[in-house]
């Protein structure tokens, strides 16, 4: 067995790139398809290139969180790797304090955008076998490399209008071969080679490892979170998604917090029913003990993936219909500003606040087979001495598309409700489907239709208001940039401030852990 | 086939004996027929690949000593590495990957408790050259890039850089357009600015007037903002370089040049001028607070200028102002 050699016969050999140019007048932006913490994503043109559409992901680089080697080592692992499920960067250079990465297009958008505008309960098993082996074979190809992805998960993992899926997103990823810790000058074999130590990803789909362990992980971190992808994909979000990372987290874990929403989904009878196959599969990638997952290639061999289909298949089933990503993410956009008026603070945060810091500690998980799930197990003692971990962000998280999963439930009701009958898989009921969809999607193709023409009034209309020198627009658009600016203001200081109670949580539970010792004694 | 017959498994030595006839071949113009040198080219990609898995180990196995010994060893006894680096142009994206991991871990092996790739490196000081001049081909500065970076471990190595031509033209390598190739650049010029700090002295004693002059007009200066914000990270670097007591000499005229410290305070001002202070460089200014007030103070003109004692009094009350 040489896994090494299973990509081999593929033979990437150098086809004469195409260049692209390295300047921003060369670029025409069209639209914006994505907004994270410090970098935005615009759907482009390359004007020299027959005005190719591309993606430019504009990375802030005065952005606090935004750490220069990380970003070196996004670009540098985008431009060296070579494989079909892998979205390579075109080039990357900077334009005044920001970076531009110009990648493809992937026009159907992250799976995570997919899910939360047209499958809030998920897709069909046959659709997640087929996204899931394409990533599959990419996480095989870097794994191969000496690669960890460490940010697996359903908004990571783009689709193109043919289908063609592919894994994006290295802000995170590391290298085996370039970990610092690994090598001293000479003696090197102290430290476990091929472990790395820092922490990072995003919480819901980070595995246990990563979060508690002393000795480091590896490669198996990231078949967790393909795991939690999985059940991402088949319930229309992650685990445990539904809990704020905010205060009321804290309330919630010290009180062993009940499973709301997504457990009473589950037992209200709509629960879904999975196949063996699939179950198995997600139960061997949530193993407490790493060692016990299976590597990517013994996973590529799983009964479960035998029922992955082509890529026309997923054009059918899954991009049919379905509203373009700038639609989609404008839409998203909007949701987040009612969001922001509601006030509500569980809700804000469940939205924007899922790209910052979700922590906690739990102990361990306990995948829940029958019920699909992932039951997370709280120390009951505050003797687990494990110190509470900062959650870092090495830059960004985003690509394309972060959408809603809670509200565009509301929203878009009626494709929620078609989407629903989607998912129950049984041919009769598929035929029924599209009908209801094609209702849904006039109604949203006339919404969208609507709110554009709107928008081109609105934009004539402060045209002629700039032309005669009025400057109401733009005022406006201060503040809009403002209260956005102020937002993220706000969300820093509501990370900060929960870290600041994580912390306080867990002395006090030191010292009363300390106190109860004391008594005894 | 390999398995089949259970044929005796290739030693390291023989591993490295093919892949360098297989790399005099690919060396050799393609006159032989196409298929057949398709054919011999995968082979090469493949002994590439296993000698960086002997050298690394992979998911099963963990890399054995003596079997890398016995590699690096028959590696460096004849010409393999310039081989290697001269045709790896030549081989697929994947090869080219490999083969730059696997000149990586071999600056690092000793053989009876002797880097041999140094000794062999400094027979081969030429192919530094080629490796720099990676810089100025997109496709090749990648990975030519990372192999110079692990060949500058090595003490007399980087000593034949800093000293050569090739240290001038960094300076615009770091702001190439591309960004990949200018960061490897710039990761590079700090390695070998910072690693052996006995030689960066004796480089900058003797390199002083042009060293500083292109460091502050090209990066400190630049248009770039990211050229500038790392020059300003590196100065820190440079800094600690200065302070140190081999260099005080080197130090001394740096801070006792008036332009030097203009600059110096330009930055300082247009850096607090900044909303939006990078906090990394804000770390520094305040790790490093005493020492620069220590610096600023000491440091007195021949003549009175008031313009300039303005300048360091605002520049001096704004770094002690600063904190985390």
């Amino acid at each position: 067995m040489k896994p090494l050699m299973a990509y081999e016969q593929e033979g990437h050999y150098h086809h004469p790139k195409v260049q692209f140019p390295l300047d921003s007048d060369s670029y025409k932006i069209v639209d914006e398809i994505g907004i994270g913490v410090s970098a935005i994503v615009y759907k482009a043109e390359c004007i020299p290139l027959n005005s190719t559409t591309v993606a430019i992901k504009s990375i802030d680089l005065d952005q606090f969180k935004v750490d220069f080697d990380n970003i070196r080592r996004e670009t540098k692992i985008m431009t060296l790797l070579s494989h079909p499920n892998i979205l390579n960067a075109h080039c990357s250079f900077t334009v005044g304090r920001r970076l531009w990465v110009v990648m493809p297009f992937m026009s159907g958008g992250s799976l995570q955008s997919i899910i939360s505008s047209s499958f809030p309960d998920g897709l069909s098993e046959q659709c997640i076998a087929t996204v899931l082996k394409e990533t599959l074979n990419a996480l095989s190809y870097l794994h191969n490399q000496g690669h960890l992805h460490r940010d697996i998960k359903a908004g990571n993992i783009l689709m193109d209008s043919n289908g063609s899926v592919k894994l994006a997103d290295f802000g995170v990823s590391a290298s085996v071969y370039e970990s610092s810790s690994g090598y001293g000058s000479g003696s090197s074999t102290s430290s476990s080679p091929m472990m790395l130590t820092d922490m990072t990803g995003t919480p819901y789909w980070m595995a246990p490892e990563v979060i508690h362990s002393h000795t480091g992980y590896s490669f198996k971190a990231d078949i967790w979170s393909f795991g939690i992808t999985a059940l991402e994909l088949a319930h229309g979000r992650p685990p445990l998604s539904h809990l704020p990372p905010s205060k009321s987290l804290i309330m919630k874990i010290t009180k062993r917090f009940r499973f709301s929403d997504y457990e009473d989904s589950i037992n209200k009878g709509k629960s879904k029913k999975f196949s063996k196959a699939f179950k198995d599969m997600v139960a061997s990638c949530l193993d407490q003990d790493p060692s016990k997952r299976p590597s990517t290639d013994k996973l590529l061999r799983h009964p479960f993936f035998k029922s992955s289909k082509g890529s026309d298949f997923l054009v059918k089933h899954v991009l049919h219909g379905l509203p373009r990503v700038e639609e989609r993410f404008r839409v998203s956009k909007i949701l987040r500003k009612n969001d922001v008026d509601d006030d509500d603070e569980d809700d804000v945060e469940g939205e924007s606040g899922s790209e910052l810091v979700k922590q906690r500690r739990i102990s361990g998980w306990n995948f829940n087979e029958d019920g699909f799930e992932l039951d997370p197990v709280f120390p009951t003692e505050s003797r687990d001495d494990s110190l509470v971990k900062q959650v870092r962000f090495g830059g960004e998280t985003i690509i394309l598309e972060k959408g809603t999963s809670e509200s565009s439930l509301n929203l878009n009701s009626p494709e929620a409700e078609s989407s629903l009958v989607c998912s129950t898989t049984t041919p009769p009921c598929e035929e029924q489907q599209t009908e209801n969809t094609f209702n849904a999607e006039t109604m949203v193709g006339g919404l969208m239709a609507l709110k554009k023409s709107l928008d081109d009034q609105r934009q004539k209309v402060s045209e002629l208001i700039n032309l005669f020198g009025g400057e109401v627009m733009n005022k406006e658009d201060q503040m809009v940039q403002l209260i956005e600016k102020l937002r993220m203001e706000l969300e820093t200081e509501r990370q900060k401030n929960f870290e600041l109670e994580m912390e306080l949580e867990f002395l006090k539970f030191q010292i009363s852990g300390a106190s109860y010792t004391d008594e005894n004694d | 086939m390999k398995g089949l017959f259970k044929s005796k498994p290739r030693t390291p030595v023989d591993i490295v004996r093919q892949t360098r006839d297989l790399l005099i071949y690919a060396d050799r113009s393609p006159d032989s027929r196409e298929s057949k040198r398709e054919e011999k080219m995968a082979e090469l990609c493949k002994n590439i690949r296993e000698l960086k898995s002997m050298l690394y180990g992979n998911s099963e196995s963990e890399p054995v000593s003596e079997a890398c010994a016995q590699l690096t060893q028959e590696f460096f006894r004849e010409n393999t590495l310039r081989l290697l680096i001269t045709c790896l142009p030549k081989l697929n994206l994947e090869a080219r990957k490999d083969a730059t991991q696997v000149v990586a871990n071999l600056q690092r092996q000793q053989v009876h408790s002797r880097l041999i790739a140094s000794d062999y490196l400094e027979a081969n000081l030429d192919l530094m050259d080629i490796l720099i001049a990676g810089y100025e081909n997109t496709d090749m500065a990648l990975h030519y890039g990372a192999m110079l970076r692990e060949c500058i471990r090595h003490q007399t190595v980087a000593r034949y850089v800093l000293e050569s031509e090739h240290m001038k033209k960094f300076y615009d390598y770091i702001q190439l357009p591309n960004f990949d190739i200018a960061a490897d650049a710039a990761a590079t010029f700090k390695e070998l600015l910072t690693r052996h700090k006995s030689t960066v002295a004796e480089f900058l004693s003797k390199n002083y007037d042009w060293f500083f002059a292109e460091y502050n007009s090209k990066l400190l200066e630049s248009t770039n903002y990211i050229t500038r914000r790392q020059a300003i990270k590196d100065a820190k670097l440079l800094g600690d370089i200065l302070l140190d007591r081999s260099n005080s000499a080197v130090m001394t005229r740096y801070v006792s040049s008036r332009d030097n410290l203009r600059i110096l305070m330009n930055l300082l001002r247009l850096f607090a001028a900044n909303q939006n202070k990078p906090p990394d460089i804000v770390s520094i200014l305040v790790a490093n607070k005493s020492k620069l007030l220590r610096l600023f103070a000491d440091f007195k003109t021949d003549k009175a200028d008031e313009q300039f004692e303005a300048d360091k009094a605002q520049v001096v009350k704004e770094i002690a102002a600063l904190q985390l």
